[in-house]
């Protein structure tokens, strides 16, 4: 919020810079986000009065003015037309430098020297609301009693400095002046000024506020509900002074009643609101929940439909005001308003809240209430109002106040202990510095042994215990403290453990071997676009369908929560090649998050997945079939390889991984249509594992099998079989034909041609046979590969070549 | 005879002294021991020789032989050496030119930056945990000690998918679930992917923030001080500083603000750190004796201390990134400089 130096100090005796303040504040959590300053670009202008007007020798439009400004007559040429002699005008004079850029030099105009120039409303920074005359096209004639020479921010009380206040939400008590003010006393060890609270009654007068208007209260969200009544009110500009804070605070003055309500929200964190007392039907005020039929017109022009769940301020017909939030036109102070009945109340945050969001509208008044006012506040308020209305002289006050209150809200007494609040600060702060902090701060503090006694004044609602109060101490004996505390770390607590995340460890193997891969890995938005199941072709009842909707999303592109990395590493990919950028390698470690029933009514399960995905010539299904089984090598997971059914991959060119008979991945090439859906080439590859499966795997076990101190023989292979004999079936009959004296043995070539014929292929196997006991003969190695040749030849049909 | 030996001898020698290169020398050694050499037609001779003279003559036609065979072993042990200088002249390679090296990839900043805090938390004794992206109002709000329709609730702007079921705004969604799980004393770090809907130039909706959270007898907000320490000087170097600064927190009591001293500029001031020498990096504070109680843990005899920090923005620090968009982009000639 915005306060002003000059509005603080009104309550604060400090002789202390706005800098100095500013950043006491910030220290003690009142963060002062910008310090500015009003006149920063009204130095060297001038209140001036233009003595004689000629015309400009050399040019039709232009005139040469002789300006009194106040230790010398300056000439100043001007082009402005509601000038004349006499009058009173800001003049910038050189080395002015105005908020809209332009500087000030003295300059030749036509051949005749101009020493400056007058100034318009707009070049000041004011409007018409602000100062009469400075909206108007051309420049601003100033009101006849101002000095020539006077510093133009001096004579517009443009010369105050504005604090912007970030207010963290426990400290609903300082957005307001006074609640500011408080704190910079505290911070100064100085006793606030006391507030005036006067105001004048006409003592002899017999009307009452019991003959303007009537209050009932009827719903339990206000707690407070306040009215007094003004007559002979005069709606008119309000004093300058006033007009000053409000514009420099940026508010918009308006007139004499409406202005007082504004300031003293913004002086007392109190908001207000005024009536026309002739407007209320029946003189009636009725504070209750609004009616399902019922609807009002604001001061937005806006027009709203009310329900029960919001709460109205009525006259006997009709609701005037959204209770705390904006007031209706029906009612609200006008030109020809003569009587006045002024609100001073408080309505329960949650409510106010709620009805702020539900029709959306976020107002001065509506702030401070969803952030808490006090209820002892509305009091305050009040007579700050009525003071002004007295001290302006825009209203007599007429007799007694009608003060409805369902909440009490009066000083809290609590007990905290010294040492205790040493021991959560980790300090030794003596008992005497807390004490005189507390007091500072307005707690009536006194001690007794360890216990501090404190008298917690009604709006620090915010202070319960020990540790509040510990804040409270530390925030104002200053967090520099710790600067240089050298506190072994942990000195009075226990010894833990610390143990890593099983998955996470597990994850990190794996990340590091695909970077020596080649990989990179990718973060990628978990939110996606809802279209994600149709680009993937994934079908109805695939639970990968049911995409968790967010219901407020930023854009449609991230309103959904991915049930599949393949859109991530896709995307990705594709964004990576419309940049030029080739050769792609990208992985991701992340979630997915899966869900059976839509709206949720429980927690979704979350799944970790790795996924990588390639778009690079020459890598293919068997590059990522290498590279997965190196991956999988680190784990305990046995598994084997099945034709994969995933919608998103190439029917034939793509496998699942199956293990204890569950699928916990799959990898393959992209299926056209999803490489057409995104927008890619038909080469990317993709592979997902389930990373939670594989992190339930026990650690893997190493048994080092011994080895033959004899060395390995080794014999090829090669025989044409049909294409419907796989790989795995050939390799599993040398294994079995070598019985003991098997060691390995692998495909070396697949070769297909028409020569070999149709449906046909080649393959060349190398065996390696080893004996624990001796070295293998030649004729014990031909038997062997008889042997294997025999069951080619009857298990499979196939021919030696 | 033995005068001719002497002779032959001589001359060998002196061929082998003017020998230039392996060639010539294959040549004396056949002129020598070849079939028809002048040793071999020597020993050959020895039946000319009186059968008295011939263990004499046999044991100087040794010497011979033997001495010329050193010096030829000699002369081409030279010529080997001279020979390998020569290739390894020849055989030179311009090492500018481009690299046959497999391509390697790199991790993305954001994990490589949890790697790197996840170790250094492990070693001061705290276990890494891990808690749901999609969480109940419960444990993001009111077990925080943010009820609903409470002004705290502000501070985030915070993506719903039902009433009751969100996305976290902030890691300290696992403090509760994890003070539920554990028997102090624990010390916990959490990292993981936060969400906010507030969306420009500095904030991304989808966000990576480090959970803290230690409850035990007797912590204090020094413990904080000491432990933060630490993290930030292994995290940013030796040399850096930390401050505190109150702030607000419901679920912390007292909340501070912690700012490190810029590693950049070491606390001079530069563009980084605005001129200040210091960043604001780390929310924290004591744990609100109110959250405790929420989550069944004695306030009265266990204290604790909570600490949260943006992953994204270490990250960006750590390696001079400009924009944090580029972190979710995965444009390879982005991650290509992580390596």
């Amino acid at each position: 919020m915005k306060v002003t130096y000059n509005w603080l100090r009104e309550f604060v005796d400090v002789n202390a810079s706005p800098e100095d303040i500013a950043s006491r504040l910030t220290s003690a959590g009142m963060e002062v986000e910008e310090i500015i300053y009003q006149n920063a670009h009204l130095h060297d202008v001038v209140v001036g009065r233009i003595l004689k007007i000629e015309k400009h020798p050399q040019a039709d439009k232009l005139v040469v003015c002789q300006v009194d400004i106040g230790k010398e007559i300056t000439q100043i040429i001007t082009a402005a037309t509601n000038v004349f002699e006499g009058a009173l005008v800001p003049v910038s004079l050189p080395g002015a430098d105005l908020a809209n850029g332009i500087k000030i030099q003295k300059a030749k105009m036509r051949g005749v020297e101009s020493c400056g120039m007058f100034c318009s409303g707009e070049e000041l920074g004011i409007d018409e609301n602000y100062f009469e005359g400075a909206g108007v096209n051309g420049i601003l004639i100033l009101p006849s009693d101002m000095v020539p020479g006077t510093p133009i921010d001096k004579a517009l009380k443009l010369d105050d400095v504005i604090f912007d206040v970030n207010i963290t939400p426990n400290r609903a008590d300082c957005m307001s002046v006074i609640g500011l003010a408080r704190e910079v006393c505290a911070l100064y060890g100085v006793p606030m000024r006391k507030v005036n609270l006067s105001y004048d009654i006409d003592v002899y007068a017999k009307d009452t506020v019991r003959d303007y208007v009537n209050v009932n209260v009827t719903t339990p969200n206000c707690q407070r509900y306040m009215a007094s009544a003004i007559t002979n009110v005069k709606i008119e500009r309000s004093p300058l002074w006033m007009r000053a804070r409000l514009n420099a605070v940026g508010i918009k003055p308006i007139n004499t009643m409406v202005d007082i309500t504004n300031y003293v929200l913004i002086e007392m964190g109190q908001p207000l609101h005024a009536f026309d007392q002739e407007l209320i039907a029946g003189s009636q005020i009725n504070v209750r929940q609004a009616k399902l039929d019922e609807s009002i017109t604001a001061l937005n022009h806006n027009t709203y439909n009310l329900d029960d769940s919001i709460m109205v301020i009525a006259d006997s017909e009709k609701p005037m005001v959204i209770a705390g939030v904006i007031g209706g036109t029906n009612s609200c102070i006008n030109d020809n308003t003569k009587k006045c009945v002024l609100e001073s109340a408080v309505f329960d945050l949650k409510s106010i809240r709620l009805t702020s969001r539900k029709i959306g509208v976020r107002t001065d008044s509506s702030a401070r209430y969803s952030k808490g006012v006090n209820v002892a506040n509305a009091e305050l308020g009040m007579a700050r109002a009525l003071h002004l209305v007295s001290k302006i002289g825009c209203g007599k006050v007429v007799r007694g106040s009608i003060d409805i209150a369902s909440v009490k809200n009066e000083a809290r007494k609590i007990t905290v202990s010294v040492n205790l609040i040493n021991q959560i600060l980790g300090l030794q702060i003596p008992s005497n510095d807390m004490l005189r902090i507390l007091n500072n701060l307005g707690i009536e503090s006194t001690i007794a042994g360890d216990r501090i006694t404190c008298i917690i004044p009604p709006y620090r609602e915010d202070l319960e215990n020990d540790y509040d109060i510990a804040e409270e101490v530390i925030r104002l004996y200053g967090y520099a403290a710790y600067d240089n505390v050298n506190y072994e770390l942990f000195q009075n607590s226990a010894v833990t453990e610390g143990h890593h995340h099983p998955r996470l460890l597990m994850e990190r193997k794996f990340r590091n071997a695909l970077v020596e891969h080649g990989f990179f890995e990718n973060v990628s938005y978990t939110l996606v676009p809802s279209d994600m199941a149709d680009r993937l072709l994934i079908e109805d009842g695939d639970i990968r369908n049911n995409l968790i909707r967010i219901a407020n999303p930023i854009s449609e592109d991230i309103s959904c929560m991915r049930t599949s990395l393949a859109q991530s590493l896709f995307t990705n990919i594709a964004y990576n090649l419309s940049v030029g950028n080739k050769n792609l390698r990208m992985f991701e470690c992340g979630r997915i998050y899966l869900t059976d029933k839509l709206p949720l009514d429980k927690l979704p399960t979350e799944k970790n997945m790795i996924a990588l995905a390639t778009c690079e010539e020459g890598f293919d299904f068997f590059n990522m079939k290498g590279i997965l089984e190196g991956l999988l090598e680190k784990t305990s997971l046995s598994y084997q390889l099945e034709r994969s059914k995933e919608p998103y991959l190439h029917p034939g060119i793509s496998a699942d991984i199956i293990a204890d008979n569950k699928k916990i991945g799959s990898f393959g090439q992209i299926h056209p249509s999803v490489a057409k859906n995104y927008g890619l080439p038909n080469n990317v590859i993709y592979a997902e594992i389930d990373d939670d499966y594989l992190a339930s795997l026990p650690t893997k076990k190493i048994v080092a099998k011994a080895i033959s101190k004899y060395p390995i023989v080794e014999r090829d292979l090669a025989v044409v079989v049909d294409e419907s004999v796989t790989a795995q079936e050939m390799l599993d009959a040398i294994k079995s034909a070598c019985g003991n004296l098997y060691y390995s043995s692998e495909i070396f070539d697949i070769y297909r041609s028409d020569a070999i014929g149709e449906n046909k292929k080649s393959m060349a196997f190398n065996v390696k046979l080893s004996d624990m006991n001796k070295t293998l003969t030649d004729e014990e190695v031909n038997k062997i590969m008889q042997k294997i040749l025999k069951a080619f030849t009857y298990k499979f049909g196939a021919v030696l070549r | 005879m033995i005068e001719e030996l002497l002779k032959i001898k001589e001359e060998l020698l002196g061929d082998i002294k003017k020998l230039t290169n392996l060639k010539e020398l294959n040549e004396v050694r056949i002129k020598a021991f070849g079939k028809a050499g002048a040793i071999s037609n020597l020993s050959k001779g020895m039946r000319d020789v009186a059968p008295e003279d011939r263990p004499k003559f046999g044991a100087l036609i040794n010497i011979a032989r033997s001495e010329i065979e050193r010096e030829l072993e000699l002369k081409n042990k030279e010529f080997e050496e001279a020979e390998l200088n020569k290739r390894l002249q020849e055989e030179k390679v311009d090492i500018t030119e481009p690299s046959k090296a497999c391509e390697i990839g790199a991790l993305h900043p954001i994990s490589d930056v949890i790697d790197r805090l996840t170790d250094i938390c492990v070693d001061m004794g705290f276990s890494v945990v891990e808690g749901p992206e999609i969480e109940s109002d419960y444990y993001n709000f009111e077990a925080m000690n943010i009820p609903k329709n409470h002004p705290s609730r502000d501070m985030q702007d915070t993506f719903f998918i039902t009433d009751e079921i969100l996305l976290r705004s902030q890691t300290s969604a696992v403090q509760a679930r994890e003070m539920e799980k554990r028997k102090p004393p624990f010390k916990i770090v959490c990292p993981g992917k936060t969400y906010r809907n507030d969306s420009d130039a500095t904030h991304s909706p989808i966000f990576n923030q480090l959970e803290g959270l230690v409850v035990d007898e007797n912590i204090s907000m020094a413990d904080l001080k000491s432990m933060l320490t630490i993290l930030m000087k292994r995290l940013y170097g030796e040399d850096t500083k930390i401050r505190f600064r109150p702030s607000f927190f419901p679920f912390t009591e007292p909340s501070i603000e912690v700012d490190v001293s810029c590693p950049n500029c070491h606390g001079k001031g530069c563009n980084i750190c605005k001129g200040s020498g210091m960043l604001e990096l780390l929310g924290a504070g004591v744990v609100n004796p109110k959250v405790l109680e929420m989550s069944g843990i004695d306030s009265k005899k266990y204290r604790g201390f909570a600490f949260g920090f943006g992953l994204d923005r270490t990250a960006m620090i750590l390696n001079s990134i400009g924009n944090i968009r580029s972190l979710y982009r995965n444009d390879k000639r982005f991650l290509e400089q992580m390596r």
